[in-house]
């Protein structure tokens, strides 16, 4: 024990022992005083403030912004919506008040207690917690005539989303929905029973569609009636956007697809903007606002045709042979073309063992770059491939913008496929054959695109060659992304072939003409399916849906300044020129239709 | 040596005990007016005063149990109580369970254990310790190493996150070290140091943390969140006046306008219905409370005793300190209960646990070598 005896000699620290007494002498005034001031001197302000009480405070709600097309249309804006909010403060029996609300409203008493279990935590006290988050009007009326009887219960007026254009703006708009358990946590703003983007522009400009809440002092009594309010903070509307889209256009793109599975985008080449976006088949994004039926929920998934997939940014395809432009482009870029020099197409090239046949069974004869393209020969591009090999290829490509996303501002953009050496060792762990230099170069293979990007690159060889990233809002500024690898010599070449493919005798794009304005086009086909020799020799129409090919269409025309980039996918439209060429002229018809000559696109 | 003395039973603070008893009863009076009649969540309200009394006796017991060893033990277990304690912080974020959000608690079977209050015995003893080897003014090098010693189970503390415990934490350590002592040069390099060291906080606030600190320099600023609470018990507190309005007569609690008057709002219920007659006698309590550690860090028969004397007040100074100056609305609002008032398993055990630590400390004051 002695080990742990301390000498008698160290004394506690006087100063140490007189702090400690001067703490406490200052605990006890500073809180006397502050006790005195509360209880005495501000006494009687405060019991009148704890007697007429109960002052609480209110959220209100700011309108979300209101979204227009580039006319100044409207296309999405706010409606009142109403919701039963409980408080429970103010509420005498909750199993009683819950199991009323549900003989009321027919809403599962088990699913109520749910809702209010899982709401409970992230209510603040006398908040109204949302129990149903959209009533009918006859639920409204049943409510506000008993509420009393229910102290808690209340209507909470609410403003919901709506899209006056339902299904045609689906894809671009995207929806709102209640918010989730983790995006409450995430995000101070958010209330529970919030509505919050979920897609498409909804999702990507949520901050900026969303406004600031206001608050509201109201007074109630004991059992909670309102009796005077007073506004403390305005609710700051969110921002109104306008989008580059012309719903028109749009609304005639959607027509055009009507019964089809595709995509169409009209892109200004100049500054990257779209002006239609459609992606068919489409759903109608109202339905997340004011809640699916099981019913509905299921169709839309189970849906054979995938409504809820965009087409224009989330499906790729195999591009068939609107590759070839870029195929050619290469060729140029790799000074691997003599533009004099032709092709002998019998129909067929060989490689080892393989035959590798041309569209056209007896073959082009002899054809340089030009008619190459114009006629789409698939012979001349075997060649071009094998001398160009997978690497020149695929480095061209990928500065055309293929195998990555567009970056427009909408969610889960997917990239596409560009197949290089090293892709198809870690995919396949093969080495990469020659002859799949051959498939490549027609767009077959591997290469995956979706139509923007190839919106895009069709710009891009129109406008001098930057690529420029697809814009949604109206006055975006251009924002050029890269630029192709051409000079303008060899992209006017390009656009000469695109021009003569519309304008040629033995042009594939022939249908797309117009007076007085210049047009060019390239068609393509992609394979869906390799077709077995007994499905050749069918008839279009007797080849099953799911193994006809894909029909592409990508052009752009101008007249004077005013210049359009129009692609247009159509899933088993079978051939690039009948199956979605004609939706192509019809777009442009009214494009150019609708503003007489000389006037420019407003921008 | 039979474990009690008779002597020391002599000599024991009966005083303090009392104190400390009149004090939780007050609290358990106080529960019980705050639960009232309404039903909270499907759980009776009144269980918490119930299951109050039962934590009480359980304080009662580890009470007795820091009573009957001779305190000087605790020096030759200082360091490896510090490193079990810093293992068991280790412990936490793996083993740890979550309850609201926080990695906080070790799942012992029985009960869940919270070593961040294990924590604050920890740095009571191991200040105790290091500080009390002797006795001159701490210079810098001496005040580095024993601030080093706390940081690492604050520092842990903190990151569960638990500010309230982890800052706690440090203040005691820091009352510590003032009670001991600074070298002049130490004291004021410090008095320049630490307001410039403070901004620096906030940038490793949360910011609910940010919010609560905003929300006090201006209520109005979010009335329904922090700034509410300290509205609706500032209207409780001082609707009270001078008489209260009687025991289970609050209005403002009653009526539930008041959050979390169980736990660290407890005061506000009380001043409420004791009124400013009331504050005044409990703040008094409080008062002679803490004067009985002075008295027991002057009479201690060592420094290691007094230093353990002094550590216990600053562990309830600083909670009496913080919890009435927020409820009071002079400070931010952090969630730390009032001693012996406020409801909680774990805190009302460690109270009684360190109470009885001073009792030991009081009761061998006139001990001399026995060993």
């Amino acid at each position: 024990m002695s080990s742990l005896h301390d000498s008698k000699s160290q004394q506690p620290p006087k100063t140490g022992l007189l702090l400690l007494q001067g703490l406490i002498l200052l605990l006890f005034f500073i809180f006397a005083l502050r006790f005195w001031f509360l209880q005495i001197h501000k006494g009687i302000y405060f019991e009148e403030q704890a007697k007429n009480n109960q002052l609480r405070q209110d959220r209100l709600y700011a309108p979300r912004g209101l979204i227009r097309d580039r006319e100044g249309k409207l296309l999405a804006l706010n409606e009142p919506a109403y919701a039963l909010g409980l408080v429970r403060e103010d509420c005498k029996d909750l199993d009683a008040t819950m199991l009323t609300v549900s003989k009321w409203t027919g809403v599962d008493l088990a699913k109520l207690k749910d809702v209010f279990k899982k709401s409970r935590k992230r209510v603040k006290p006398f908040e109204p917690l949302i129990l149903i988050p959209n009533l009918t009007f006859k639920q409204v009326a049943i409510i506000e005539a008993n509420a009393l009887h229910w102290p808690g219960l209340e209507v909470v007026v609410r403003s919901r989303r709506k899209y006056l254009q339902g299904p045609l703006l689906s894809h671009v708009l995207g929806y709102v929905a209640e918010s989730t358990e983790a995006e409450l946590e995430a995000d101070e703003g958010l209330a529970v029973g919030d509505f919050t983007g979920k897609q498409g522009l909804e999702f990507m400009l949520e901050k900026r569609f969303r406004g600031v809440k206001g608050r509201r002092q109201v007074e109630v009594d004991a059992t909670g009636r309102r009796l005077k309010e007073r506004i403390l903070n305005p609710p700051v509307a969110g921002e109104d956007i306008d989008l580059s889209i012309d719903i028109e256009l749009q609304t005639l793109g959607g027509k055009l697809l009507e019964g089809k599975a595709g995509a169409v985008v009209v892109m200004n080449p100049d500054n990257g903007q779209i002006l239609a976006f459609v992606s068919a088949p489409s759903y109608d994004n109202n339905l997340f606002t004011t809640g699916f039926s099981r019913k509905d929920w299921a169709e839309l998934q189970n849906n054979p045709m995938h409504p809820l997939q965009n087409r224009v940014i989330q499906s790729v395809y195999p591009p068939g042979s609107v590759f070839k432009l870029a195929v050619a482009a290469a060729g140029l870029h790799y000074n691997v073309i003599n533009l004099k020099e032709t092709v002998h197409c019998p129909g067929f090239v060989k490689l080892g063992k393989y035959v590798f046949r041309c569209w056209k069974k007896y073959g082009h004869g002899d054809v340089n770059m030009e008619q190459a393209l114009v006629q789409s020969c698939d012979v001349y591009f075997y060649k071009l491939g094998m001398k160009l090999g997978v690497d020149r290829i695929s480095e061209f490509a990928f500065k055309a913008g293929f195998g990555k996303k567009t970056g427009i501002s909408l969610p889960h953009e997917k990239p596409g496929l560009i197949p290089t050496r090293a892709w198809k060792r870690r995919r396949f762990g093969e080495i990469w054959h020659p002859g799949e230099n051959l498939n490549f170069a027609i767009g077959q293979g591997y290469t995956l695109t979706s139509p923007l990007q190839v919106a895009r690159f069709i710009s891009s060889v129109v406008n001098g060659g930057r690529l420029l990233r697809p814009q949604l809002l109206a006055g975006e500024p251009a924002e050029e992304q890269g630029r192709l690898p051409l000079s303008d010599v060899q992209l006017q070449l390009i656009r000469k072939a695109m021009i003569e493919t519309v304008d040629g005798a033995h042009g594939t794009a022939r249908r797309l003409r117009m007076k007085g304005i210049v047009v060019g086009g390239k068609t393509g086909t992609a394979q869906v399916v390799k077709l077995t020799d007994e499905l050749k020799k069918m008839k279009d129409k007797d080849i099953p849906y799911k193994y006809r090919d894909h029909a592409w269409m990508a052009s752009f025309a101008e007249r004077g300044a005013e210049r359009y980039v129009i692609v247009c996918m159509v899933e088993h439209g079978l051939h690039g020129a009948s199956g979605a060429g004609p939706i192509v002229k019809a777009l442009y018809d009214q494009l150019y239709a609708k503003k007489p000559e000389g006037e420019a696109v407003r921008d | 040596m039979s474990p009690v003395d008779r002597r020391l039973l002599i000599h024991m603070n009966w005083f303090l005990l009392g104190l400390a008893g009149v004090l939780f009863f007050v609290g358990v009076m106080n529960l019980y007016s705050a639960s009232g009649f309404r039903m909270e969540d499907g759980m009776s309200v009144n269980s918490f005063y119930q299951k109050q009394l039962i934590w009480g006796l359980m304080g009662f017991g580890g009470m007795i149990t820091f009573m009957l060893f001779d305190y000087r033990h605790l020096k030759t277990i200082a360091w490896p109580l510090f490193f079990v304690t810093v293992l068991l912080l280790i412990a936490v974020p793996f083993a740890g369970k979550t309850i609201y959000g926080a990695r906080r608690w070790l799942d012992l079977g029985f009960f869940n254990f919270q070593p961040s209050e294990l924590a604050k015995i920890t740095i009571l003893i191991i200040g105790a310790r290091i500080l009390s080897k002797d006795s001159d003014p701490l210079g810098f090098t001496k005040l580095a190493y024993v601030v080093g010693v706390g940081l690492v189970p604050a520092v842990m503390v903190i990151l569960q996150p638990d500010l309230g415990s982890g800052l706690n934490i440090l203040l005691i350590l820091g009352g510590m070290i003032l009670y001991r002592g600074l070298t002049s040069k130490v004291f004021k390099t410090m008095a320049v140091a630490i307001p410039c060291i403070i901004p620096l906080g906030w940038l490793f606030m949360h910011d609910y943390q940010k919010r609560r600190v905003v929300s006090f320099m201006d209520p109005a600023s979010d009335p329904l969140g922090a700034g509410y609470h300290i509205i609706q018990s500032e209207i409780a507190i001082g609707s009270g006046r001078l008489w209260g309005k009687g025991f289970l007569g609050g209005t403002q609690s009653q009526l539930r306008f008041l959050p979390e008057k169980h736990t660290d709002f407890a005061i506000a219920v009380f001043g409420e219905e004791w009124g400013f007659v009331g504050a005044m006698s409990l703040l008094s309590l409080f008062c002679v409370f803490l004067y009985q550690m002075v008295v027991t860090a002057r009479d201690a028969k060592d420094l290691f005793g007094s230093y353990l004397a002094a550590g216990v007040f600053f562990y309830f100074f600083w909670q009496i300190l913080i919890n009435m100056g927020m409820v009071l609305g002079l400070m931010p609002v952090v969630g730390i209960p009032l001693p012996f008032i406020s409801y909680g398993g774990s805190a009302t055990v460690v109270n009684f646990c360190l109470v009885g630590l001073v009792l030991n400390v009081s009761m061998r004051r006139y001990v001399f070598k026995q060993g």
